[in-house]
């Protein structure tokens, strides 16, 4: 059983009288512990596909099922649970929150989940050793106005990992990112997904980056094809 | 480990985001409140002083000369100086209406200082101690006696006004010499600003001649109706038999002034009304804004996670917050007016009872209660709004 299912997902947008089809009947299964790429130009549907696997946007059509449960029969709450427990979402564009430091960005998801296994010391300490793991150890007072776009994007990355997710799903997470920072991120997510098992599907225009991965796929004009390996 | 990080301190960080916005906003909240509690002060200080005055004077009719209501109200209720004066011999023929178990009278002279008297312009009370039975609870409770000829006892706020030692010293009322013997504990009714003599002097002052009152004669009487009598009734019966009086029954006393007050009523209901509209419209304006500035960033909560629930509360924090502390604000701000202007305001100055501990909390409550209420009623709709959002289209500004 594959850990993410997509079954001919379409999503459509109404922008004033004309209708632009973003995500065009894809279908997908992506297993647990795959790491994913796909790589497009930008406008090809990207963001959309991994909105609509993150459970933050409906889909027009089709069905994206997480683990067996259909994601968008969900209620509310359980959809909200999901995208809280189950995925972590690394945005394309600065996702912190101006007032919080980079280490309360990193609790703010702690404050929507009912986990119990975990104190707010736990929480802390994780928060930091996160911060840690992604070079930003010395940072994590600062609020984002005090960090660089690299460093906030680290900060953005390290939240990501905060509640143990199952699947990450990363839209051009190195965007804002040398290269040497780059190349340490990349090694962050694949010793994520060696060691915690996470399934990672990444979402880039870089196609170094994609060629990480070790299932790559291509997107255009909202449709995705598998490309060759090597 | 980093101070508690909740969803509170989140709403109270966002406060401070815009300092002057959230200062704006409780000034408003606290400028509504403070306008209900000083009306609510007002409104309840006169029901309080009229309804304690009705309850305290122990009479369930009062009976004045006819055409003397208003006179005799604005003396037992505001402690004004008035006198209305009727034949004694009407007392006899109110004990004779059936119903009518007990029948006191009072006579009232005014003070004026340097003419007759060495006190400032006050009611001098005079009263019968045998059939008494308004003054005579106060007066034993302090001297545990009957005044004697020649003395005379202070009402409370008297004393306080006239600032001077009175208690034991010499004081000379219509060309008589009183002796002051005591200060009354505070009884609420008009009567607190009076001076109380026995009714015995009257022939003394009489005859120094340094009054306008003749004999026989009396301002007031006070009855009471045995029991299973209809009040109203029977103070209509004495008002059909005697024509020289009129009457006021228990539950009427007061009557006049709150007919008075009920256009100063009315323009506070309005005042405080539209202070109400205009604050919850304020609440909605800023909200709406900051529903409309914040949608990013209630979109990136919500696509980690956050349930609709939890943008409500963080929001609800934050009304809540700029709610309380507008309404402490107000709560303050109105009762510092209430105590401050009541100086200004005639009728305030002349009602002579204050708000308790637990009438002024009560109001309190009502400010705080009210104010907080406004403030989610304002927000309501851009939380409704903001809590609904696609985290998709919130981050996305649609």
């Amino acid at each position: 059983m594959p850990q993410v299912l997509l079954e001919k997902v379409t999503k459509q947008y109404v922008i004033g009288d004309a209708v632009v089809t973003a995500v065009d009947a894809v279908s997908l299964e992506v297993n647990k512990g795959e790491f994913v790429s796909i790589i497009g130009h930008s406008g090809s549907g990207k963001t959309t596909l991994l909105s609509l696997i993150g459970g933050i946007v409906k889909p027009t059509s089709g069905r994206i099922l997480f683990e067996d449960t259909d994601v968008y029969t969900l209620d509310s709450n359980a959809l909200a649970a999901y995208r809280c427990e189950r995925v972590g979402f690394m945005f394309q564009f600065a996702s912190l929150l101006p007032m919080l430091t980079a280490k309360e960005n990193l609790l703010l998801p702690g404050l929507f989940t009912a986990k119990e296994n975990s104190s707010a010391k736990d929480r802390d300490m994780k928060a930091s050793e996160l911060l840690n793991m992604v070079g930003l150890g010395d940072r994590i007072d600062a609020y984002p106005s005090q960090l660089s776009g690299g460093q906030q994007r680290r900060v953005a990355i390290a939240r990501a990992f905060m509640n143990d997710p199952a699947i990450i799903l990363a839209d051009e997470p190195t965007g804002d990112l040398d290269e040497v920072t780059e190349a340490e991120m990349i090694r962050f997510f694949k010793q994520m997904n060696h060691e915690r098992g996470t399934t990672f599907i990444m979402v880039t225009h870089n196609t170094e980056l994609a060629a990480e991965a070790g299932r790559r796929m291509s997107m255009s004009s909202g449709q995705l094809k598998s490309l060759q390996q090597g | 480990m980093s101070k508690e990080f909740t969803l509170f301190s989140l709403a109270l960080r966002n406060l401070r985001r815009k300092p002057l916005r959230t200062g704006i906003l409780i000034i408003a909240i606290g400028l509504f409140v403070s306008s209900l509690v000083f009306a609510l002060s007002f409104v309840r200080r006169v029901d309080a002083s009229i309804k304690l005055t009705s309850d305290r004077l122990g009479a369930d009719i009062l009976i004045v000369p006819s055409g003397a209501r208003g006179a005799a109200e604005d003396v037992l209720l505001e402690s004004r100086t008035k006198s209305f004066y009727m034949d004694k011999g009407l007392v006899e023929r109110v004990k004779k209406v059936e119903g009518v178990d007990a029948v006191t009278y009072q006579t009232y002279l005014i003070t004026m200082a340097g003419l007759c008297c060495d006190v400032p312009e006050t009611v001098v009370v005079a009263f019968n101690q045998d059939t008494d039975f308004v003054i005579k609870p106060w007066l034993i409770k302090k001297l545990g006696r009957k005044l004697q000829r020649g003395e005379a006892i202070v009402g409370n706020e008297s004393a306080f006004n006239i600032s001077v030692g009175l208690v034991d010293v010499d004081s000379v009322l219509f060309g008589t010499v009183f002796k002051m013997v005591g200060v009354l504990d505070k009884t609420g009714t008009g009567l607190d600003t009076a001076l109380f003599i026995d009714e015995g002097n009257i022939d003394d002052i009489i005859r120094k001649g340094r009054s306008g009152i003749k004999p026989g004669q009396i301002s007031v009487m006070f009855a009471k109706v045995k029991r299973g009598y209809d009040p109203y009734r029977i103070a209509g019966e004495i008002e059909n038999s005697i024509i020289e009086v009129d009457t006021i029954a228990r539950k009427d006393i007061g009557k006049n002034l709150v007919s008075a007050l009920r256009d100063i009523n009315q323009i506070f209901a309005l005042t405080v009304g539209l202070a109400s509209v205009l604050a919850a419209f304020l609440v909605w304006a800023i909200f709406s804004a900051i529903a409309n500035e914040r949608a990013r960033e209630v979109g990136i909560m919500r696509a980690i996670g956050a349930k609709e629930a939890h943008v409500a509360r963080l929001f609800i924090f934050e009304v809540v917050l700029v709610g309380a502390a507008g309404s402490i604000l107000g709560i303050a701000l109105g009762t510092a007016l209430s105590l401050v202007l009541a100086k200004s305001f005639t009728i305030l100055k002349s009602v002579s009872s204050d708000l308790g501990l637990t009438e002024r909390a009560m109001v309190a409550l009502a400010g705080f209660v009210i104010g907080t209420g406004i403030c989610l009623v304002g927000a309501l709709s851009p939380l409704q709004r903001i809590k609904r959002m696609e985290p998709l289209a919130a981050i996305k500004g649609e």
